[in-house]
């Protein structure tokens, strides 16, 4: 369970964030879908715990982020916006390396660490060195890492940036299973078949602000249009561009 | 326990890394290999001058007009009189010899009248290596030369003694271990600047690097204190300066064990006890020194804006050494708690054979170390600034 309430966030004049609140309950997806910046990551990184709000209040389920970021970095699994890998260490090394700083040790680790190679099908590499890794190999194993101590609550930054069809596939199924394990589950994106085919719920993002935040069909009956992608173009402000 | 468990996962990953880094240690020990090897060689090189003066073959032109000054020459120990060239100055300009004696033709005539005898030495004043060649030849000259007036005074009924209204008689309080710390100083200076290098790469790969690959941002989401993960990787790079301090030393003595000293006079006493303090003072640095080059490296956003910085770092272990040649830094044990500059002032004393009392060994330590455990903690201080964390 995600709550984020009356968020803002400035750096220098601009006003990144405004004003964001939402809710994410377990067991669901929610999109955070945006233009290009709107806000998403500096949302998301207040969300991490590595970036203060100027004000507003963040919960993770009972802990309080702002005050405890480190108490809730160990509820959350988060694939951040930047995904370096460690070109020298294999992906098993990465999400061991990982686990560790989580508290996991001995076969509970190894388990934990095969299932997640399994899941993302890096069995193929799994003891090659990333240098050279290909984007979606790479974001693959940026994925596990944040996943190694089976966090409840799920955070992922545009992840299906620079994916192919087939990897995107395989992010999707994973979101999916996330959902089925009752995990919270909340992504941004700006792609809009992304969103549609996977959330419950959408928090739509405009210049900082909330514009909008229900169901698919919600958000369609509120602009009154059929298409999600022209429900989205109404609620950012974009109008005037498109027609 | 939990943040225990985190330092070793950090410290040992580090490691791991480092160690894979090929390309960086291979660059360390070319560095740390070609010091002592120069050293070595510029020894070998000024020992073997001084022993040329020692054996000389001395050409002379014009011997047979002093058969006696000849023959006194050939009774001193290591000179062989030789053939002059046919033209001295030209053969000394163009360096074929160090060194010529020409007498003159009237030497006889004038050593019979009384009457200062000529004999020129030719030498070029410019070359270093001829100097101490040039300067024993001298020396004979004027030793037959004080004996010739001391005979000429006595054959007068003069006491020789006469002649020589000061008796200059010089004093030496230097030991022969002295000279040798002298030349050895350039030993702690070799061993800080391994303790440096040796941890660089990592001390900069963990910060900087870790910002440019992207991969800062990941690891701070993971549940670790700051200070605690800012310890595991300074005490990495540490690892590998002391790993590099060892290395550096092992090789160093055995260089210096290989040199002819005795054809400088001195007698290479350095013992393992020596070394052993040697290690005892600078392993604590090495310590320091990554933890500096890690606290400047944060600031940087890539390998090469961190290398920028660095390049003014390596004067910390240059500066005292400059400081030294002005100021000399032995007995001086009260500059021990001062991190660099106390280093280098007792091991100028353990290497003048007068080793300094434990206490400045352990407040040295103390004050390094506490140094620092300062650094680390404003490195754990950086990593929390929003700037650092984001800013790529």
């Amino acid at each position: 369970m995600i709550e984020l309430s009356g968020l803002r966030k400035k750096f220098g004049e601009v006003e990144a964030v405004r004003d964001v609140s939402f809710t994410a309950a377990d067991g669901t997806v929610v999109g955070l879908l945006g233009p290009n910046g709107a806000g998403k990551t500096t949302t998301l990184r207040m969300l991490s715990g590595l970036m203060r709000p100027d004000a507003g209040t963040i919960r993770l389920d009972d802990a309080d982020v702002v005050a405890d970021p480190i108490g809730a970095q160990t509820r959350m699994g988060l694939l951040p916006d930047s995904r370096g890998l460690y070109p020298r260490l294999t992906p098993i090394e990465h999400i061991e390396y990982f686990g560790k700083l989580h508290g996991l040790s001995g076969p509970a680790l190894a388990q934990r660490t095969q299932a997640l190679i399994t899941l993302l099908g890096l069995g193929e590499v799994s003891k090659r060195r990333v240098a050279g890794f290909s984007q979606g190999e790479r974001t693959k194993v940026a994925l596990a890492r944040a996943l190694v101590h089976q966090p409840r609550n799920v955070i992922l930054d545009e992840p299906t940036n620079g994916l192919d069809v087939l990897s995107t596939r395989a992010m999707r199924d994973l979101i999916r299973g996330l959902r089925r394990d009752g995990c919270c589950v909340l992504f941004s994106s700006h792609i809009m078949q992304e969103v549609s085919a996977l959330c419950d719920r959408i928090v739509v993002i405009a210049h900082g602000k909330v514009v909008a935040d229900g169901t698919p069909d919600e958000l369609r009956s509120l602009t009154g249009r059929e298409n999600l992608e022209d429900a989205f173009v109404v609620l950012t402000g974009q109008m005037e561009e498109v027609s | 326990m939990k943040p225990l468990h985190q330092f070793w996962t950090i410290w040992t990953k580090e490691l791991r890394d480092g160690a894979r880094d090929r390309r960086s240690i291979a660059s360390v020990l070319i560095g740390t290999v070609m010091t002592p090897l120069l050293f070595g060689v510029m020894i070998t090189v000024v020992a073997s001058r001084n022993k040329s003066a020692e054996e000389i073959k001395l050409p002379v032109a014009g011997s047979q007009y002093a058969p006696a000054f000849m023959n006194w020459l050939r009774q001193q120990t290591g000179v062989e009189i030789v053939p002059a060239p046919a033209d001295p100055e030209a053969a000394v300009r163009e360096r074929k010899e160090d060194v010529v004696l020409i007498i003159d033709k009237d030497f006889a005539k004038d050593m019979g009248r009384a009457i200062p005898a000529p004999v020129k030495l030719v030498s070029d004043s410019t070359r270093e290596g001829s100097r101490p060649k040039v300067t024993r030849v001298r020396k004979l000259v004027n030793a037959y030369s004080g004996q010739l007036a001391a005979l000429r005074l006595l054959a007068r009924g003069v006491a020789p003694s006469v002649a020589q209204p000061v008796g200059l008689e010089e004093v030496e309080v230097s030991s022969a271990q002295q000279k040798l710390a002298e030349l050895l100083n350039i030993l702690p200076l070799m061993l800080v600047l391994a303790a440096l290098t040796g941890g660089m790469q990592i001390a900069i790969d963990t910060t900087a690097g870790e910002r440019e690959r992207g991969s800062l941002e990941p690891l701070l989401l993971s549940p670790v204190p700051r200070g605690v993960l800012a310890a595991g990787k300074c005490l990495a790079a540490a690892a590998f300066g002391c790993g590099s301090v060892l290395f550096s030393m092992l090789l160093t003595v055995n260089v210096m064990r290989r040199v002819p000293w005795q054809d400088l006079g001195i007698r290479f006493r350095v013992s393992d006890g020596n070394l052993l303090s040697l290690l005892a003072l600078i392993l604590p640095l090495a310590l320091f020194l990554s933890a500096v080059v890690a606290f400047v490296s944060i600031f940087a956003r890539s390998f090469k804006e961190a290398q920028g910085y660095i390049g003014y770092i390596i004067l910390l272990p240059m500066l005292p050494g400059i400081i030294a040649s002005l100021y000399p830094l032995s007995n001086r044990p009260y500059l021990a708690p001062i991190p660099v500059l106390g280093q280098y002032a007792l091991a100028a004393d353990v290497l003048g054979g007068k080793p300094p009392a434990v206490a400045f060994y352990i407040l040295a330590g103390l004050s390094v170390l506490a140094c620092a455990a300062a650094l680390m903690a404003l490195s754990a201080r950086l990593l929390k600034r929003e700037a650092i964390i984001f800013g790529r």
